[in-house]
């Protein structure tokens, strides 16, 4: 039985809720995907990854891992109601100094995104990222207070994204940002060429079976490898440096992801990392990405990075001011 | 072909709160909450530019002096695809910016809120139940 | 058989009637145009001239878009290495026609290109100078999309092969629209910002700029590139460059990553670094 809820919503966004009578994934009926003019199956398109699956369970869910179509339709009934609204910020603290982000657009309220009936992305029982080993917990510490400490010396200590050297869920595995979560496929004989819009780096994924690049080189995305598994993208990536640091790995990331058309509007996204340093077992998501309208608009970040100079000169005015404080405080009590 | 995954457009009273972790980013170290301010100027110059765009007003003072000041804002590319362009907000635009001041003390300021001198909000309405949508001017 | 010296007369004359009445490819078509008009590419399986592939230009337009000779480089510490390296040009008709007045900007951007070129920033080298950077570039031809990534600086270009659309916006790499003539592939690029320059030698331009580029294969290895440059603002006329570009051939080529916002850093930012405490 399909239920349809009408929510009042601002003038540019439909809110139509399509709930599909499939309770759990894997029983629907299977899906022949579109070929390719080279004869493989058509990933092309605009796909937006924004989901609203959490990467972990919620505790209180223990090993469950699909929701019932009753407690679907419930959410969305509480959704079309007004649901629990983003708490207003208070004037004068820190989370109310940023712009308005539903005034841009960037908001999930003008973003598409696909259903899903799991509980969390991270499949199986456990649905949480598994422990980081002793060491690289260890070293996961260190780096936090060393950053802690030196957060505001200079552009090497700032954040991977302040620096503009790439956005944090770029991955490998690819996870949405939270807006612009969108990526464009075009493929040729021989390629598939992923666009992530954040922040505008392109992944050429080569399905010729040819090997990886020799060990000594390390790209921040690693380096991809690509072959067809019936209808389903099998890309393997390895090669990444040791500051990519995805949840805690180290340059012994592996990621195997799987890239399935299940419809004319979407696509069944997995991925599977793996990393000896880091975990002790590889651990596996599940993301569905629906077919967005684009176009998806350059976001080139390095070019207009006013941030990372405003930043670095509000931390010195800061300092300035808190030295002539205790200047002022120190001569006092002469 | 029935597709057991249909396509979802929720509006922004959403199940979950999300907060996104870049509201607290470096937003704090740049500007200053204890610093609110209230401008209104007439714009010069929009740079639909990313990570973030930037609103530039001359703002005149109560001496009739003028101080050009620069306004942040969020990524453009969401306005684009809702129709808007590099024309939408054309020089000599008056706006109403309410905000912090840059820590640097700089003509700088990140715009919480903006709106016309008629109090209508500039692009994208809020999608809270009861507010009004925002158009395309 | 003897043959006699009247038979050696008339074979002499018939070859030079021959010769006379031959048709020689005048001097403006010959070399690689001609090549161009007579060699035909593959086709990709949808029926479309087959361009995909890793494609790099081997010139010193990247120095210099106009013929110039060797000089010294900008950093004297980086002596010889460094240094300019001499260029036949790639501009039809020798010299970019500017107008007096930008001639005299494009000269300032020369003594201060170490600080004002966009590559020294690590920015997105734009059209069409992405295209002639030293670095190589990959075409992937999609349905109704191709897709062009630049090494440097990761740039990237959609073009959209369908109906052409106007650009609501600016951008570093312009909006592309593209469409097939015969085998070559034309594409007009607009919404390009001013941000962007032409090489390293100051060579400059407005948002007023509008390029049409056209890539013919000429062999299986090789495409002839150009690209028609308009800008009333800054130039008299419209104006043209034109070079082959070569394939990657190797059978390990690959485009790298080329993140280069960190190796700007310091030119950029470090002003503002924290001081030693004293």
């Amino acid at each position: 039985m399909k239920h349809l809820y009408f929510a009042p919503v601002c003038a540019l966004t439909i809110a139509i809720v399509l709930l599909s009578s499939v309770n759990a994934m894997g029983q629907a009926k299977a899906y022949t995907p579109p070929k390719t003019a080279d004869g493989v199956p058509d990933l092309q398109g605009i796909w937006s990854m924004l989901t609203n699956v959490p990467l972990e369970r919620p505790a209180n869910l223990g090993a469950k891992e699909f929701y019932t179509p009753e407690e679907l339709a419930a959410q969305a009934q509480r959704a079309a109601a007004g649901g629990r609204a983003a708490a207003p910020t208070q004037p004068g603290t820190t989370a109310d100094v940023h712009y308005d982000l539903s005034q841009f657009g960037l908001d999930r309220g003008h973003a598409t995104v696909a259903s899903s009936n799991r509980t969390s992305l991270i499949v199986g029982p456990e649905g949480k990222v598994p422990p980081l080993l002793a060491e690289a917990q260890k070293r996961q510490q260190e780096r936090a207070a060393f950053q802690r400490e030196h957060q505001w010396d200079g552009p090497e200590t700032r954040p991977l994204t302040e620096r503009c050297i790439l956005w944090a869920s770029e991955g490998p595995p690819m996870l949405a940002p939270g807006y612009n979560s969108n990526l464009q496929i075009v493929q040729g004989p021989g390629y598939v060429g992923i666009m992530q819009e954040m922040i505008h780096d392109v992944r050429i994924i080569p399905t010729d079976g040819r090997a990886h690049l020799p060990q000594g080189v390390r790209q921040w995305f690693g380096d991809s490898r690509g072959h067809w598994e019936g209808n389903t993208l099998v890309v393997d990536t390895t090669n990444f440096t040791d500051r990519t640091a995805f949840r805690g790995s180290t340059e012994k990331l592996h990621v195997i992801e799987r890239f399935t058309r299940t419809g004319e509007e979407t696509i069944k996204y997995e991925f599977t990392v793996e990393d000896p340093s880091a975990w002790a077992k590889p651990w596996s998501a599940e993301i569905n990405w629906a077919k967005t309208t684009g176009p998806i608009f350059e976001y080139a970040c390095q070019e207009a990075n006013y941030g990372m100079a405003n930043n670095l000169s509000g931390a010195r005015a800061t300092e300035k001011k808190a030295a002539e404080a205790a200047n002022k405080a120190s001569q006092e009590q002469q | 072909m029935n597709a057991k995954l249909g396509t979802t457009f929720m509006s922004l009273a959403l199940l979950l709160i999300a907060v996104p972790v870049w509201a607290h980013h470096a937003f704090s170290a740049e500007y200053d909450a204890s610093k609110p301010l209230t401008l209104k100027g007439k714009v010069t110059k929009w740079e639909l530019v990313n990570p973030h765009s930037w609103i530039h007003i001359d703002v005149v003072g109560p001496d009739g002096k003028v101080t050009p000041w620069m306004v942040e804002g969020g990524s453009p590319n969401s306005l684009l695809r809702n129709g808007f362009t590099k024309n939408s907000l054309p020089a000599g635009t008056e706006i109403l910016v309410e905000g912090y001041q840059a820590k640097d003390g700089a003509n700088r300021a990140v715009g919480k809120d903006i709106t016309y001198p008629d109090g209508k909000r500039l692009f994208l309405g809020g999608s809270a139940p009861g507010a009004g949508g925002g158009e395309n001017p | 058989m003897q043959i006699g010296f009247k038979s050696w007369m008339l074979l002499a004359a018939t070859v030079a009637a021959g010769l006379l009445f031959t048709r020689i490819p005048s001097k403006a078509q010959g070399g690689a145009a001609a090549q161009a008009q007579t060699y035909r590419a593959p086709r990709t399986a949808d029926g479309k001239p087959n361009l995909n592939g890793i494609w790099q230009a081997l010139n010193e337009a990247n120095w210099d878009l106009e013929a110039h000779a060797a000089s010294q480089g900008p950093v004297l510490a980086l002596g010889a290495q460094f240094s300019v390296p001499p260029g036949v040009g790639v501009v039809e008709g020798g010299a970019i026609p500017y107008k007096p007045e930008a001639l005299a900007k494009k000269k300032e951007n020369f003594a201060n290109r170490t600080k004002e070129d966009p590559e020294v920033k690590c920015y997105m080298g734009g059209v069409p100078r992405s295209t002639y950077m030293p670095y190589p570039f990959q075409i992937i031809q999609g349905t109704g999309t191709i897709m062009m990534a630049y090494e440097y600086a990761g740039g990237v270009r959609i073009i959209n092969m369908g109906k052409p659309t106007e650009a609501p916006v600016d951008s570093w790499m312009g909006w592309s629209n593209g469409r097939w003539e015969g085998d070559t592939l034309v594409i007009d690029v607009t919404g390009l910002n001013d941000q962007t320059w032409f090489d390293r030698a100051g060579n400059y331009h407005s948002d007023a700029l509008h390029v049409v580029e056209r890539y013919t294969p000429r062999s299986a290895d090789t495409l002839m590139y150009e690209a028609t440059i308009e800008d009333p603002n800054v130039f008299t006329r419209s104006w043209k460059i034109s070079m082959p570009l070569y394939r990657r051939v190797e059978k390990n080529a690959q485009i790298l990553e080329y993140k280069c916002p960190e190796f700007a850093e310091d030119m950029l930012y470090g002003h503002l670094r924290k001081q030693p405490s004293k």
